[in-house]
C-alpha cells in the first residue's frame, strides 16, 4: 500500500485549509461606508419575545403530555 | 499573456504610477494613496503589473527617481509583481517591507491625513498574508505569515493608540487584529488591545466610526460568549445589531447567530420571523423545545446541527438550555395536574417525572430525576424542596418557577 498515503494526507491538508477559511469573519464595511444610524436600530432589534412562558397547555405536545400522565396514573389505579 | 511592451513604455507606466504615488503623499491626498496601494484586489494583468515583466530592472527605476522614497516604493512595486505572478508568500514580504516604511512615513505625519492610505495597508497586509498562508499550505511549508501580519499591525496600533488626532483609526486596526486572532485561534491575543481601548480616559468610545464600533462589539461580544458572560455578551451583540448597516444582510445574520444563543440562555426568544428572515433554522427546534419543554426535540436539534455549532462555539451555550427545557417541562407537568386535581397540583412526584421523560425516549430512573430536580431547585429555576421519603417535589405556592427576566441560568 506504499502508494495509497493520499487520502490521509488529503484529510489532513483539508482540516489545516479549514483553518484558513471562517464564515464567522465580519465582512468588511468598505472603509469609506457610512449609513443612517437609526435612533431606534434595527428592525431586527425588535424581533424577541420574553413572556412566552404563558400557562397554555393546549398544544399538540402538551395534550400528548396530558395523555401520556393520565395513562400513567389510571394504569396505578 | 501580456501583449508585447516596449521598453519605453514599460518604463513610462512604471514612472507614471510611482509619480501619483509621490504626488498623493506631496499633496496629502489620503483617498488616492489608499487607491494606489490596494494590491490585493488587482486582477492578475493589469498595465501596471505588464510593465514590471517587462522591465525587470523596475528596482532601480524607483530608486533612482525618488530616492528619499524608495525604501517604500521598490517593495510596493515589488509586491505587487509578485502578486500578479499569484506568488503570494514573496508579495507578502515586500509588501511588510513596504508597510514598514510608510508606518515610519506615517508616524512623522502630524495630522491623520493619511488614515485611510494607512487602513488601507492595514487590511491589505491581513489580506495578503490569509493568501500567502494558503499558498504555504499547498507547497506544504509552514504558514507563518498572518501571525507576522499580528505582530506588523500591533506596530501599527502602537502608532495609532496615543493621545492625539490619530486614535479615532486604532479602532479599525483593533478589528483587523480580530480577525486575525479569530482565524488563527489566538484569542486570548485580544485583551491587551481590548484594555487599551476601553481604559482610554481622553477618548470616547462613541466617537469612533461607525462601522468599526459595529465590528469591534461582534467580536468582544463573541469573546463574551466563549467566557460565558451572557450579559455582556447581551449588550455588546445587541449593540452591534442595533448599529450595524441595515444593508449588510450577511453581517446581521452574524450577529444574530451570536446573539441568539445568548438570548436563549436568558430567557428571550427570537421570533420565528427573526429566524426565517436571516434564514437562521437551525434554531427553530431549539426554540420551539424550550416552548414545549421537549427535551427529545432538544437533544435532536442539538445533534443535528452538532458541527455547525461547535463550529461557532455555541454548542455548550445550547446545551445548557436543558435546564431550561427540564424546567418548562416541570411547569408543564403541573399546570396538567392542577386543572385536574387542583388541592394536589403542589406536589409532583418523580415516578410521574420519569414518566413523562420516558415519553419523550429519555431513559432515567427516580434518582437521577431527582438529582435534576435538585440541580433546578439550586440554579432557581424551581421553588420548592424534596420530600425524600415519598419521593415528591413539593413545589413553592409562590411563583414555583421563577422567570429568568433576562438573567442567566
Amino acid at each position: 500500500m506504499a502508494t495509497a498515503p493520499a487520502p490521509a494526507d488529503a484529510k489532513a491538508e483539508a482540516a489545516k485549509m479549514d483553518l484558513l477559511e471562517d464564515d464567522d469573519e465580519f465582512e468588511e464595511f468598505e472603509i469609506d461606508q457610512e449609513w443612517d444610524d437609526k435612533e431606534e436600530g434595527n428592525e431586527a432589534v425588535q424581533q424577541w419575545e420574553d413572556d412566552w412562558d404563558d400557562d397554555d397547555v393546549n398544544d399538540d405536545f402538551s395534550l400528548q403530555l396530558r395523555k401520556e400522565l393520565e395513562g400513567a396514573s389510571a394504569q396505578k389505579s | 499573456m501580456a501583449a508585447y511592451l516596449s521598453m519605453g513604455e514599460a518604463h513610462r507606466r512604471i514612472g507614471d504610477y510611482l509619480s501619483r504615488v509621490v504626488n498623493a503623499i506631496s499633496s496629502s491626498d489620503g483617498a488616492a494613496l489608499a487607491s494606489l496601494v490596494a494590491v490585493s484586489s488587482a486582477p492578475g494583468s493589469t498595465p501596471l503589473s505588464d510593465a514590471l515583466a517587462a522591465l525587470p530592472d523596475f528596482p532601480r527605476l524607483a530608486g533612482d527617481r525618488f530616492p528619499h522614497l524608495a525604501d517604500f516604493l521598490v517593495p510596493l512595486l515589488r509586491a505587487i509583481h509578485s502578486h500578479s505572478l499569484q506568488r503570494f508568500a514573496d508579495a507578502y514580504s515586500s509588501f511588510e517591507k513596504a508597510a514598514s516604511a510608510f508606518l515610519q512615513e506615517f508616524r512623522n505625519w502630524e495630522t491623520p491625513w493619511a488614515m485611510e492610505a494607512m487602513h488601507t495597508v492595514t487590511l491589505e497586509i491581513r489580506l495578503l498574508a490569509e493568501k500567502a498562508d494558503s499558498e504555504l499550505v499547498t507547497t506544504g511549508k509552514n504558514p507563518d505569515k498572518l501571525q507576522a501580519a499580528g505582530s506588523f499591525l500591533m506596530k501599527v496600533f502602537g502608532a495609532l493608540a496615543v493621545k492625539g488626532p490619530k486614535r479615532i483609526g486604532a479602532l479599525y486596526v483593533t478589528c483587523q487584529l480580530f480577525k486575525i486572532y479569530f482565524r488563527l485561534g489566538t484569542v486570548n491575543l485580544c485583551r491587551s488591545v481590548i484594555r487599551s481601548i476601553e481604559t482610554a480616559r481622553n477618548f470616547d468610545f462613541e466617537d469612533f466610526p461607525v462601522k468599526d464600533k459595529v465590528t469591534y462589539m461582534y467580536y468582544t461580544g463573541r469573546l463574551e460568549v466563549f467566557n460565558e458572560n451572557f450579559l455582556v455578551a447581551d449588550q455588546k451583540l445587541t449593540y452591534a445589531l442595533m448599529h450595524c448597516n441595515p444593508q449588510s444582510e450577511s453581517n446581521l445574520r452574524r450577529i444574530l447567530k451570536f446573539l441568539i444563543p445568548v438570548k436563549l440562555s436568558i430567557g428571550v426568544l427570537p421570533k420565528r420571523t427573526l429566524l426565517e428572515r436571516y434564514n437562521l433554522l437551525e434554531y427553530a427546534d431549539v426554540v420551539t423545545s424550550l416552548r414545549r419543554g421537549d427535551l427529545r426535540l432538544l437533544r435532536q436539534a442539538l445533534d443535528r446541527h452538532e458541527d455547525q455549532f461547535l463550529k461557532s462555539g455555541v454548542y455548550l451555550v445550547l446545551e445548557k438550555l436543558e435546564l431550561q427545557v427540564y424546567q418548562r417541562l416541570v411547569k408543564k407537568i403541573h399546570i396538567i395536574q392542577r386543572q385536574k386535581e387542583p388541592a394536589k397540583a403542589h406536589q409532583i412526584k418523580l415516578d410521574v417525572v420519569v414518566k413523562a421523560l420516558k415519553w419523550l425516549e429519555i431513559d432515567m430512573d427516580v434518582d437521577e430525576v431527582e438529582c435534576i430536580m435538585a440541580c433546578l431547585i439550586y440554579k432557581n429555576l424551581i421553588k420548592g424542596y424534596f420530600a425524600h421519603k415519598s419521593k415528591v417535589l413539593v413545589l413553592s405556592k409562590q411563583d414555583p418557577f421563577p422567570k429568568l427576566n433576562g438573567k442567566p441560568v
